[in-house]
């Protein structure tokens, strides 16, 4: 049985980020989804990266340009939690030996309004 | 205005990426660094570089690398009416002491560097506030480490804070970015330093300080001393 859905008052404010995504080997969006953990425990710990209400929502993947492959995704996060996650994900630097760089092109309210970033 | 004076120069192709890339992410003028020995080679292309960028602006920053004091001294008497910006690599104490003494150098890059503290004091602080000495901090120095070195370079940054709070000196925040990978957008910058301690009304005081810096030194051979400037206009 699934649990009543809660009035608006009570449901958590979300952000919804747009990033930009760079590495040096291919990813798929579970991968991503790890980096992206990874990342906010590593700098904000364990205690505060339970508030921030991560969630991959979209996934999106560009042509190799220049020796990286180039994918943009879109990311669900705590209202009041916005500049931990960008900070945190700005920090990334590797993954399995390959250099990644994430940075965050978009802020929005709504997944529709974040989409214009794409 | 997003200013960075420390990208790392190399060759003109890797320039123009670099650039390119910090225009779309939001930057409005970068410095690219270039040690000593390649400054004089960075200048022959530097015209082609200007055709190439359109969207962002662009200049030299001469960053010293040096354990030498007379040295120091030296190229930066030879190199003071060709760069717009003068960096010297800190970390160790007697460089950190030279270059907050030396009025004619811009800036003292990373005095924590390879160090167990921050490298600077009350004694360094008050003479960077007397010469005009900016303290840079560097981005990558926290993105290209991990774990408990991160963590000393975090509380290195947090003990310059305080005496920057106390003191005053100018400060500059900056990316010394070598590749398309360390670069950032202007938001994502400020983010970071933010939760590093810094409030949001410092981080835009160092922007003003990188961009005032470019500014002085333009002017900087019209100075007779601080303060009088040689006007041509009789008007």
């Amino acid at each position: 049985m699934r649990l009543k859905v809660l009035p608006p008052t009570l449901r958590k404010n979300n952000r919804y980020l747009t990033l930009d995504i760079k590495i040096e080997s291919p990813i798929v969006k579970e991968e991503l989804v790890t980096i992206i953990w990874d990342a906010c425990i590593r700098f904000q710990g364990e205690n505060n990266t339970a508030n921030f209400n991560l969630w991959v929502m979209k996934f999106f993947e560009f042509e190799k340009i220049d020796g990286y492959y180039h994918y943009k995704a879109i990311v669900r996060c705590q209202r009041d939690f916005v500049e931990e996650v960008r900070s945190s994900l700005a920090l990334a630097n590797k993954y399995n030996g390959n250099r990644i760089a994430i940075t965050t092109i978009g802020l929005s309210g709504t997944i529709k309004a974040s989409q214009k970033f794409i | 205005m997003f200013f960075d004076l420390n990208i790392k120069g190399s060759s003109l192709n890797n320039n123009v990426k670099l650039a390119n890339e910090a225009a779309k992410y939001g930057w409005s003028h970068i410095n690219f660094s270039y040690n000593q020995n390649d400054f004089k080679d960075a200048l022959d292309f530097k015209d082609e570089l200007n055709e190439d960028l359109s969207d962002i602006s662009f200049d030299y920053t001469l960053e010293i690398e040096s354990t030498n004091v007379n040295e120091i001294r030296k190229i930066t008497n030879k190199f003071r009416n060709k760069a717009s910006c003068i960096s010297v690599v800190g970390g160790d104490l007697k460089i950190n002491r030279a270059v907050v003494e030396n009025i004619r150098i811009d800036v003292l890059s990373r005095p924590y560097l390879r160090r167990y503290d921050s490298g600077l004091n009350h004694v360094l602080s008050k003479e960077a506030v007397r010469n005009n000495v900016a303290i840079e901090l560097c981005f990558k120095d926290v993105l290209r480490s991990y774990l408990s070195h991160r963590a000393k370079v975090l509380s290195n940054f947090a003990d310059i804070y305080e005496l920057y709070r106390k003191f005053d000196f100018p400060l500059v925040l900056s990316s010394r970015a070598e590749s398309v990978f360390d670069i950032r957008t202007t938001h994502d910058f400020i983010s970071f330093f933010k939760q590093t301690g810094l409030g949001e009304d410092e981080i835009a005081k160092s922007f003003e300080t990188s961009k005032d810096i470019l500014e002085f030194n333009k002017n900087r051979d019209k100075m007779i001393l601080k303060g009088v400037r040689r006007v041509d206009d009789e008007a």
